[in-house]
């Protein structure tokens, strides 16, 4: 067989397996709403402002509502030693409060 | 056949048979090399995901959040507060929360527990849809569990379980509901329960909450109630709907430890891979070039040999890497990344994400990795093919 042709079978495979995984991904998409309806229902019921995804730290379980420079604020010289602040990014100028 | 095109396709034959010759060595790029972009593009997928979860998921978040500060610090917020508000124009709801944290010494993991007045709030009518069970009710100290809080305490059937007040005694508390799966990623950790349980447990006075909802008539006021807000009621910190979102929106970026750990073994490796392929051919390599041009192969056509050999192994190497990823990410939930997004969490929330795969996302990953391998490795050969091929084969 041809080397090229090899090629071609083998992009082709990719293809059709790429393409099974992005319409996969838009079936997913499509159906999102209706999965997460009860999810908006409990934001909105409970007044919910983050995702729960890491518990371990305030400050990366409740990254909008807590304080941005908790790692650093537990007691002075802390340093900040929980695994998840290096995968968060510090939220920063974003969170700069309302004023008068 | 085209004549062009049956020349592309005996310099791809050349190649790909040019590539066989050197299989190990070029397989072991391939795989490098799609271990690089796997990397990265796992990095890139989830953290897309994440923020398009986090933007999809807390659409619905309160507008505007009071909390109160003391010495740098949030603190208990007078229910006096309220009042004030009151006389605040645009001002359409104003919602009292009590919320905080309780770690179990038992397992070590830490539960939010979060209690609000339903009918004070947003689509609290419809509350009883998020949930198995019924809602807590006043004055009987009955919680409802997320997903991650009832294995953690393993009740095994049982209704009741008590927890422990600040003065060590225990506050008893009845199971009434669970929340549903598809609420997982907000309530995994949550005990939500009535604001008169919530005091007891935490020993907050009648008078005080842990902060304030408030809820505007016209949303795009939100921004200027905040202000007068801030300006009613000094120490007091206000988060606003577009803060939350934004903060979701940079919180998971590239700044970000992990992310610059991932992005610079990435480039270090693509730097020392570069590098190797820059310092020049091998001798062998030079001598097939000389070889090739003593035949009568153009400089052109050496380097169009060179393209395509860069292009099928960098190519294959960002389909494999990228098709990995996605799987890893959307099949397997990340499990890679896991440990450093959860750290010491002992729950773990079903990381079920909303795909967020951008054509502009697979575009940078072809263009940080696929393009300057290109180059790379066209422009020595451009220099070996520009030499008369006598004195290379000397």
């Amino acid at each position: 067989m041809r080397p090229a042709l090899v090629l071609a079978l083998c992009l082709l495979t990719f293809g059709v397996l790429d393409g099974a995984l992005l319409w996969q991904s838009g079936q997913r998409r499509a159906s999102w709403p209706v999965r997460m309806g009860s999810a908006a229902i409990a934001t909105a019921a409970m007044g919910l402002t983050d995702l729960c995804l890491a518990t371990e730290a305030r400050y990366t379980r409740h990254p909008a509502v807590s304080d941005s420079l908790a790692p650093f604020m537990d007691h002075p010289g802390s340093l900040e030693h929980f695994p998840t602040g290096s995968f968060w990014a510090w939220p920063g100028e974003n969170q700069k409060e309302p004023t008068p | 056949m085209n004549r062009a095109l049956e020349k592309q396709l005996n310099l791809l034959d050349y190649t790909l048979a040019s590539l066989r010759r050197r299989k190990l060595k070029n397989l072991g790029i391939m795989i490098v090399f799609a271990a690089v972009i796997f990397l990265v593009a796992s990095f890139q997928f989830l953290t897309a995901s994440l923020t398009a979860t986090a933007q999809d998921l807390l659409a619905e978040a309160p507008e505007i959040v009071v909390q109160k500060m003391s010495a740098g610090r949030q603190e208990a917020l007078p229910l006096s507060y309220l009042a004030k508000l009151e006389g605040l124009y645009g001002i359409r709801t104003v919602a009292p929360r009590i919320w905080g944290y309780y770690f179990s010494e038992t397992s070590g993991a830490n539960f939010t527990i979060l209690a609000v007045d339903p009918a004070l709030m947003p689509k609290g009518d419809r509350l009883f849809q998020a949930l198995e069970g019924k809602l807590p009710g006043v004055g009987q100290g009955e919680v409802v569990l997320g997903s991650g809080v009832a294995a953690d305490l393993n009740l095994a059937g049982r209704r009741s379980f008590s927890l422990f007040r600040p003065d060590l005694t225990l506050k008893p508390l009845t199971v009434v509901g669970n929340f549903k799966a598809d609420t997982d990623l907000l309530t995994s950790d949550l005990i939500f329960t009535t604001p008169d349980a919530a005091r007891d447990l935490f020993a907050i006075p009648e008078d005080h909450c842990t902060d304030l909802c408030v809820y505007v008539a016209n949303p795009r006021e939100i921004g200027t109630i905040a202000k007068k807000i801030a300006a009613l009621l000094p120490a007091t910190r206000i988060v606003t709907r577009p803060q939350i979102s934004q903060t979701y929106r940079v919180v998971f970026g590239w700044r970000s430890g992990f992310a610059s750990i991932c992005l610079l073994t990435a480039l270090a490796a693509f730097i020392i891979l570069a590098w190797d392929k820059a310092s020049g051919l091998s001798a062998e390599e030079k001598r097939e070039i000389a070889i090739l041009k003593v035949l009568g192969w153009q400089t052109g056509d050496v380097l169009l040999l060179r393209c395509w050999e860069s292009l099928t192994v960098a190519g294959l190497a960002w389909l494999l890497g990228c098709t990995a990823a996605y799987i890893h990410v959307f099949w397997l939930d990340g499990e890679l990344f896991k440990p450093v997004l959860l750290g010491w969490s002992v729950i773990h929330p079903q990381l079920k994400l909303l795909p967020a795969v951008a054509a502009p996302d697979l575009l940078l990953i072809f263009t940080m990795s696929v393009v300057p391998y290109l180059a790379a490795t066209v422009i020595p050969a451009w220099r070996a093919a520009i030499i008369p091929p006598d004195a290379a084969i000397r």
